[in-house]
């Protein structure tokens, strides 16, 4: 189908844009420029917050285009709003195609959530009330967002600090019907399962066994932290726990190979210790 | 645009969720602490295992803020600084229950907030000028523009474009701004980073005059370029209107002393802000119908 008018610009590239399925990839910050730059660490690709590019800024496009001469890149949102109750936001889809096309983006991802409603944006990853008739509204807005951005379009499980009385299905029920509803893919954090089924007192087994791997683009792992109250909160400020390794382990054993992803967004340390991170992770699996 | 409607609920949901996550926080114990009594109970929240449902929305309560702060606080380092975190936040906060973001770009919640700090004059009540919250602010914002801008060529004049300079107005770069300051904020700008800490910064001396500067981004970071008072004066008229209008406004604003000087000195500036980027292009009065 024709998405929009004119000639997708493309920046050009040294390597292909294509990911291994086993692939090892980094969350790319502003912090890790200058190493990256100086040692090009060997990492199979970069996953960039898109919205931290989709303005004109000059500065983060170079710093893109350059990191983009040495690794694949792929896209993950979070001003999607995909659960949102007004109309997908078309200005916003096509800077997003703009972005993904330039790169040449293998996969773009953002997450089931909200963020904006009544002409407010939260700037936070909001969940909703899991019922049936919101799978049928979430699965045609992310088949929309698959088609026009040409390209294959992961959505993110939550971590959550609250449910709703309203809901008559599970987060791995609603999670996987729009999935399926949609044609599009999981982007499964691995993290964010571990800390809601913590926070609201489900066995995390329940929700892998609920995910058709077959469909996995990509696996997200973070650390997080915990509140005073023993909740715990999806900070991406510390390594990644050990029993969210033991559930990455046992998601590999179900349905790997999958692309795999470490998010660290404050208290970031030096890429040694990231790429050590990695390390770990290629070990869990092995 | 989607075929499919949201289900009724959903708009009357988020709308209460998001009256939940925006309850401005309480500063009156001296740290910032949810008020959960004010929460809508028709959001429907469930206790969980580990915490009551109030404490589990109060998540997302802090989060919003916490998160707004953070930006506004990056946005405008020099003024965080200059009035300390506690301080700061309360103005943030009074400014964003005023501009709710609206944006999907996080950074752009932090826009007009110079103006906003202008109106409020904070300060006084720390024992600082509020000239110089005000000028911290506008510094900030500069830099905020100045990083911001898209990637931009600079204005190279051919011979075409001499025969029409004065008639024409010089299109100023994104990528460049003209400050000033009545105290050395700029060098404390610069030093923010071997100071840690969220109390107030002790402010400077007042200079002796005003000094002025004009800040390009270069590939290699902010760069800033001294400016006399006249050449200040003279950009920022450029930036208004024609280049014979801001020359003749210039020169009825200086002394007799001072004119005699005015034309090799304005050609002297003039050609420095050339060769260092200042302008992108010109455009001439027939370019300006048309747009």
């Amino acid at each position: 189908m024709a998405r929009r008018g004119g000639v997708a610009l493309r920046w050009s590239q040294v390597v292909p844009p294509t990911l291994p399925r086993s692939a090892l990839g980094l969350g790319l910050r502003v912090v890790h420029y200058d190493y990256l730059f100086e040692h090009w660490p060997p990492l199979d690709y970069l996953e960039i917050i898109s919205e931290n590019f989709l303005g004109a800024a000059a500065p983060p496009r170079e710093r893109l285009r350059r990191a983009r001469e040495r690794y694949p890149v792929v896209l993950h949102g979070v001003g999607l709003n995909l659960l949102g109750h007004e109309p997908l936001d078309e200005a916003y889809l096509d800077a997003l195609c703009r972005l993904a096309d330039l790169v040449d983006a293998p996969f773009v991802t953002d997450h089931l959530c909200w963020s904006a409603a009544h002409g407010v944006s939260h700037h936070d990853l909001l969940p909703t009330p899991y019922v049936p008739e919101l799978v049928d509204y979430a699965a045609e807005r992310a088949s929309i967002v698959q088609r026009r951005l040409d390209r294959p379009f992961g959505i993110e499980n939550l971590s959550s600090y609250v449910e709703f009385e309203q809901s008559t299905l599970t987060e791995w029920e609603f999670y996987s019907r729009v999935v399926k509803e949609s044609g599009a893919w999981y982007l499964l954090d691995v993290n964010n399962v571990y800390v809601s089924s913590q926070n609201h007192g489900f066995d995390p087994a329940s929700y892998l066994d609920a995910v058709d791997f077959s469909r996995v683009l990509q696996v997200h792992l973070a650390g997080f932290s915990s509140e005073p109250d023993g909740t715990l909160v999806d900070t991406h400020d510390h390594p990644v726990k050990d029993a969210v390794h033991s559930l990455y382990r046992s998601a590999w054993q179900r349905g790997g190979p999958f692309p795999t992803l470490l998010e660290w967004d404050a208290r970031i340390p030096p890429m040694p210790v990231l790429l050590a991170e990695l390390e770990k992770v290629r070990q869990v699996r092995a | 645009m989607t075929r499919g409607r949201a289900p009724e609920w959903l708009a009357d949901f988020q709308e209460r969720f998001g009256s939940v996550i925006t309850t401005p926080l309480d500063r009156t114990s001296g740290t910032l602490t949810a008020r959960t009594d004010r929460y809508d109970p028709a959001v429907g929240a469930l206790p969980g295992p580990r915490a009551p449902a109030e404490h589990r929305l109060a998540v997302y309560n802090r989060q919003y803020w916490f998160r707004l702060f953070e930006v506004l606080q990056f946005s405008f380092p020099l003024t965080t600084r200059l009035i300390g975190h506690w301080k700061y936040n309360a103005l943030a906060a009074s400014f964003l229950s005023a501009n709710t973001p609206k944006s999907w770009d996080i950074d752009r919640v932090a826009d007009g907030f110079e103006g906003f700090v202008a109106r409020v004059r904070p300060g006084p009540e720390l024992g600082i000028d509020s000239d110089a919250v005000v000028e911290a602010a506008y510094i900030d914002a500069a830099h905020r523009r100045v990083f911001r801008a898209p990637a931009v060529l600079a204005f190279r004049p051919g011979a075409r474009d001499a025969e029409q300079l004065l008639t024409a107005r010089l299109v100023p770069s994104p990528a460049m701004a003209i400050l000033h300051e009545s105290w050395p904020l700029l060098e404390l700008r610069r030093t923010l980073g071997a100071t840690e800490g969220e109390a107030p910064l002790a402010l400077p001396p007042r200079l002796a005059e005003p000094r002025h500067f004009a800040l390009l981004r270069h590939p290699e970071g902010f760069v800033t370029f001294p400016l006399e008072a006249r050449e200040a004066e003279l950009f920022e008229l450029l930036l208004r209107g024609r280049l014979a209008d801001a020359l003749a406004e210039l020169e009825a604003r200086c002394s007799e002393a001072e004119r005699g000087s005015l034309p090799e000195r304005a050609q002297r500036w003039l050609a420095r802000s050339v060769e260092l980027g200042f302008w992108i292009g010109l455009e001439t009065p027939q370019q300006s119908t048309q747009l």
